[in-house]
């Protein structure tokens, strides 16, 4: 299998970690929403590939942002530049890329694919509002990636921090949205833990404008075989698949 | 360089086959390699109606393996010719559609829907479902149902007719005797081996189901041995499987006596792998001076 070579690599402190990847291929048709496969080890042990998805891409490279959360990650977060790994992608749907007008909501290391998306609206002047809300400090880590997106932005924390929105990041938005009527067309996009997700469902503002929500799942294959990541579907019976239906689904489309 | 291998009737161009439930319905795996340069694919296992399959989680990695218990998700004979019979036929690699049942005549109506298509060129049948006449008991634990059931799809399946073992055939012997009997053409081993994993933080089983089955490099060995002992007791052509990762694992099966092998659990790495193993093949042939596949099969005894 083809091998990427590890060009840069950061700790960001907080258990993230960003990985920089040369790929001219990944980075020329990667879409805000997409995701690789990433192989973690040489030998079997991990034995999966690891979904993760990506954050920018420049010319011919392209950079990935997660949170060390087991052995997978953790042999990721010790890549050298010069090492290699094997990547397949970029996989799935991605988001949709052309509304009147954008609000972007992530929670924790769900900030990664509208990062991605965030460039994108920016680049085609596309106007937008980014929330994103933390449980603690240290995820605050993460803030530098809205840097240059600042004036759009809305940050909250669930712990009291000098300069952040005290609570989580949907009370933020509950409170801006009061004063900011959407104009038509206008979408919602949506990253961040399942129990964000389930709160959004309740939400009856979510049930008048289009939400994009992108999942996040352990997968076998990441190219729709294995059938492993499958979430239930909210209306009829049947299951989706976050790696090949997704990951990005529509809110009310799926059962969290 | 002739890798020509023969499963009964059908012959493949090279002994490396795609195996089920890792290459979907075969589209899904364009991206990554060119089907017609394998043996032949083997399709995600297909039944008469829709099955939604098993809740989540379905996979649970282990070192050296997957286990899953995916519970044969599938979109139904109808939608499958709907949604991929025509793409197929732009393909020229072999296909084996595998297929599967809740009861006898649910087996007999796929085996035989799947037997007119003229696309498809060979049949194999996984005997490892339970069956929810005889209380849920797997159609494979069961010689005396598994007997019936392998005679009766004979009766409707003109095609290359395949059946699926793994680890938990009764009475394996007896099972093999009456495969010859009833005129099957080729054996599939292995499939998964039942396994259980246990969620010490939450203090529970891993899977809604309890059992689920294992794959992957970890069963290569309980895979060889299966293969070797089944090779000892018949004359059917097997195609070998169970955590073939790359060529040399592929070539034990083959020295062992599998007239073909199939890549599963490694088509989810890596999706080419099966386009590095048939050239790996061939340079070994070259290597040691053999110029057919049929003089490396069953070196090894």
């Amino acid at each position: 299998m083809k091998q990427t070579p590890v060009t840069a690599i950061k700790t960001r402190g907080g258990s993230f970690v960003e990985l920089e990847l040369a790929g001219k291929e990944i980075a020329r048709v990667s879409r805000p929403g997409q995701f690789v496969m990433i192989g973690a080890g040489q030998s079997y042990d991990p034995f999966l590939k690891r979904p993760l998805g990506i954050l920018s891409v420049q010319e011919d490279r392209f950079s990935l942002l997660f949170q060390i959360v087991g052995q997978g990650t953790k042999l990721l977060s010790q890549l050298q530049p010069g090492n290699t790994v094997s990547v397949l992608g970029p996989l799935g749907n991605g988001f949709s890329l052309h509304p009147s007008e954008a609000v972007l909501i992530a929670g924790g290391r769900g900030i990664v694919p509208l990062v991605f998306l965030a460039s994108h609206f920016q680049q085609a002047g596309i106007p937008f509002t980014f929330f994103w809300g933390v449980k603690n400090e240290l995820e605050l880590v993460l803030a530098s990636y809205l840097a240059s997106f600042s004036p759009s932005c809305v940050l909250s924390c669930e712990e009291a921090v000098s300069g952040y929105g005290c609570g989580t990041v949907l009370t933020s938005f509950s409170s801006w949205e009061k004063t900011h009527p959407l104009r038509s067309g206008s979408r919602v996009y949506a990253c961040g833990p399942q129990g964000m997700f389930r709160v959004m469902q309740k939400i009856p503002f979510f049930s008048g404008v289009p939400v994009e929500v992108s999942l996040e799942a352990r997968m076998g294959c990441g190219f729709g075989v294995c059938l492993g990541c499958a979430v239930k579907k909210k209306e009829g019976s049947g299951y989706v698949h976050v790696c090949k239906d997704g990951p990005v689904f529509l809110l009310p489309e799926v059962e969290l | 360089m002739n890798l020509e291998t023969r499963l009964g009737p059908l012959v493949l161009q090279n002994p490396v086959i795609l195996a089920s439930g890792t290459c979907g319905y075969g589209r899904e795996m364009v991206p990554f390699l060119d089907l017609d340069r394998v043996g032949a694919i083997t399709l995600k296992g297909l039944s008469v109606m829709p099955w939604e399959g098993n809740p989540p989680p379905r996979i649970h990695e282990t070192a050296a393996g997957v286990m899953n218990s995916i519970g044969l998700e599938n979109k139904g004979f109808h939608r499958f010719v709907q949604d991929d019979l025509s793409w197929l036929e732009t393909v020229h690699t072999r296909v084996i559609a595998n297929v599967w049942g809740r009861t006898e005549e649910e087996y007999i109506g796929i085996a035989r829907l799947m037997d007119r298509l003229e696309r498809i060129d060979a049949v194999e049948v996984n005997v490892s479902c339970p069956n929810v006449e005889k209380g849920g008991e797997s159609f494979a634990t069961n010689c005396r149902v598994l007997h019936q059931l392998i005679g009766a799809i004979r009766r409707v399946v003109q095609k290359t007719l395949l059946v699926k073992i793994g680890p938990t055939v009764a009475e394996l012997e007896k099972t093999l005797k009456f495969m010859e009997r009833e005129g099957v053409d080729g054996l599939s081993v292995t499939n998964t081996f039942p396994a259980l994993a246990v969620d010490s933080e939450r203090q529970c089983l891993v899977f809604e189901r309890k059992v689920a089955g294992l794959s992957g490099p970890a069963i290569k060995p309980l895979a060889l041995k299966l293969v070797y002992d089944v090779r000892h007791l018949t004359h059917l052509p097997i195609i070998g499987m169970g955590g073939i990762m790359k060529t040399e694992d592929a070539l034990e099966f083959l020295l062992i006596g599998a007239s073909a092998i199939a890549v599963g659990t490694a088509n989810l790495v890596d999706p080419a792998v099966a386009l590095e193993i048939v050239p790996g093949i061939e340079s070994y042939l070259v290597a040691h001076g053999m110029n057919r596949l049929d003089d490396l099969i069953g070196k090894v005894r």
